[in-house]
């Protein structure tokens, strides 16, 4: 257990009290896991493809992904997420506004692996949140055994 | 220049198709006279010689008259008697066809009288000397005769012929020069018809080629517009496409990005409720504890006015969240691709009529469809949403104390399907006939939910599907809705 990689979270969401929300109800749903926030699209990719903490090159992460970011489509970091060698079984979650199911489809087909509209009644979304919560506790299993 | 329009043209056509015949009856007048006056002249001619002709005579009878006496005195020959008598018989004859040929003429019937008193008192002499010559007595005759020629009453006679002779000759040449100026007058007019007719027939030619020549420029014209507007048409269709796209875009966009905001609006209000609750619980704590470190108006702060300000947010940005939603889900039925299907109307109303079975059966509504509907080929969802809507209005206002009486009917009027939805509720105020179709705009008592947007979606529906939709209705009379839409969808015939 103790070479055991906690698994890093990455959100990357513009607005900053979307960004708070979503980090109360994970903090309240359990999960203690590291949160860098990124702002924008190319700040996040460069973390995720060049930082020395970056997931590349260091340990697992899982990916929670606004589509609506001032620089670039959420869609884009999905493709490149999904197109690389080592981070393509990252997790990517989509947490976004769109409930258009021509988007949800498409980030579905890039491989994303769960799609959370942002709902604007709270109670629903601090429920999606915490059930992400769950999600992410299951998916640490099989990080905890490789190690 | 002048212009030639129609009227013009139609004018000048007929007149100079008028003048045109004038011109040739003219000339056939003149024709008929030049003919007349050639007759005439030959008659003249005719008249004139057969005068003369007979003068001429009239001297040769009584030339040889006197010869055979002359004779007869020389030697009496019976023969020669015979011979006078002849000549003398036809002088009578001869004058009195004169007196008929130059009955038309004063001076000549003056002349021909003279004539025939000089001829007659010759033949009187000639046939008294003859007389007595027959009778043997020779000498007395030849008194007579040698008396006879002294008086020279021949010579009078030739004078007169002579003198009737000039004055026909004077006559004739008289008329023929009348009738050659008659005929030069029917030819110049000939002439002129002639000239007439040719500038006639040249104007004609103008006229037809510049009536011609301006149909084909007019026609040319014409054709320029046509195909300027089909472009001018075709430019405008796609400019209108294009500024729908826009608005359909923009409208996605601003209530999409609406919702963010909204987001953290209603998440931090959760989160405001969330802490007025703790900060509401630990004010009952402190009253209980230490009443006295709490006021008045804290407690009401807390226990009163925050729990109100928040449930006044919470449901104004509710209501802000289903308007964004209404408008976000009319922009992207807008931008959906219609496919076109065949569709039984039928059966496509019966099964909306299956979905609202609950609330029929609550409220003892029916619907019923009264005959055949026509069949569509239109796009399925749309029209299902089209007909729901209405539908569902219908049982939404009804009447509380009159059960409802929903009736869907519809006719095929070449290639146009008129559809009805008739109710017998509680009717829509003839001034918001048009305000219903507009978007978040009610009409009449508010007791049902709602948000204003299902006869805006119909109308976008019914306009996207190349229809219309009207409405008919008194308060308290039930409304009929009215839906014209195109029996066969195409993408070129709808509306934008």
């Amino acid at each position: 257990m103790t070479d055991q990689q906690p698994v890093n979270i990455i959100m990357i969401e513009d607005d900053e009290g979307h960004a708070r929300l979503i980090e109360k109800n994970i903090r309240r749903a359990g999960i203690a896991n590291d949160l860098t926030h990124f702002l924008d699209g190319t700040t996040a990719l460069d973390y995720l493809f060049e930082h020395d903490h970056g997931p590349r090159k260091n340990g697992p992460a899982l990916v929670l992904l606004d589509l609506n970011l001032p620089d670039m489509s959420g869609i884009d970091i999905l493709t490149r997420i999904k197109g690389d060698e080592h981070l393509r079984r990252t997790p990517v979650v989509i947490l976004t506004t769109t409930d258009d199911k021509v988007e949800i489809d498409r980030c579905y087909d890039l491989g994303a692996n769960v799609y959370i509209t942002k709902p604007v009644n709270y109670e629903s979304f601090a429920d999606a949140i915490r059930q992400l919560g769950l999600f992410l506790s299951v998916i640490q299993v099989p990080d905890i055994d490789p190690g | 220049m002048l212009k030639l329009d129609d009227r013009r043209f139609n004018l000048l056509a007929v007149g100079a198709v008028i003048f045109g015949f004038v011109l040739l009856l003219s000339a056939f007048g003149a024709g008929i006279l030049t003919l007349i006056g050639a007759q005439r002249s030959n008659e003249r001619v005719d008249h004139t010689y057969r005068v003369i002709n007979e003068l001429a005579e009239v001297d040769v009878w009584v030339e040889r008259a006197e010869t055979a006496s002359r004779g007869y005195l020389l030697a009496p020959d019976p023969e020669r008697a015979e011979t006078f008598r002849t000549n003398v018989a036809k002088i009578g004859p001869s004058v009195d066809r004169l007196t008929v040929l130059t009955g038309d003429n004063q001076v000549q019937r003056r002349n021909v009288a003279i004539l025939r008193t000089r001829l007659a008192e010759e033949v009187a002499s000639l046939e008294a000397i003859m007389q007595e010559a027959t009778t043997g007595k020779l000498d007395e005759a030849r008194a007579l005769f040698v008396n006879e020629v002294k008086q020279r009453r021949v010579n009078g006679i030739r004078a007169t012929t002579a003198e009737m002779r000039a004055e026909e000759e004077r006559l004739f040449a008289l008329r023929i020069e009348a009738e050659r100026s008659a005929a030069a007058t029917s030819q110049s007019v000939l002439a002129i018809t002639g000239l007439l007719l040719i500038a006639l027939a040249i104007g004609a030619i103008w006229l037809v080629r510049r009536y011609t020549v301006d149909l084909a420029s007019a026609r040319n014209r014409l054709h320029l517009l046509n195909t300027d507007l089909e472009g001018a048409v075709t430019e405008r269709t796609s400019d209108l496409r294009r500024a729908n796209d826009e608005l359909q875009r923009f409208t996605y966009i601003v209530s999409h990005d609406l919702r963010s905001p909204l987001v953290n609006v209603m998440g931090f209000t959760a989160e405001l409720e969330a802490a007025t609750g703790r900060l509401a619980a630990m004010i009952d704590r402190l009253e209980a504890e230490a009443p006295a470190l709490v006021k008045q108006d804290e407690r009401t702060a807390a226990q009163e006015d925050l729990p109100e300000a928040i449930s006044f947010i919470r449901s104004s940005t509710q209501k802000m969240d289903r308007l964004i939603n209404a408008i976000l889900k009319l922009s992207r039925e807008g931008r959906r691709n219609l496919m076109p299907e065949r569709l039984p109307m039928d059966r496509l109303v019966r099964s909306i009529r299956d979905t609202l079975e609950h609330p029929l059966q609550e409220t003892g509504a029916t619907i019923t469809i009264d005959g055949t509907l026509p069949d569509l080929v239109s796009d399925r969802v749309a029209i299902e949403q089209l007909f729901s809507n209405l539908i569902e209005n219908a049982v939404k206002y009804q009447r509380p104390d009159k059960p409802g009486r929903i009736v869907v009917r519809g006719a095929d009027k070449g290639g146009r399907a008129i559809y009805q939805i008739q109710d017998n509720g509680r009717g829509i105020d003839p001034r918001d006939h048009q305000r219903i179709f507009d978007l978040f705009r009610r009409s009449g008592h508010q007791d049902q939910p709602g948000e204003g947007i299902g006869l805006a979606h119909v109308r976008a529906l019914a306009y996207r599907l190349g229809g219309t939709i009207d409405v008919a209705s008194a308060l308290g009379k039930g409304t009929t809705f009215t839906l014209d839409l195109p029996v066969t969808y195409s993408d070129e015939g709808s509306a934008l």
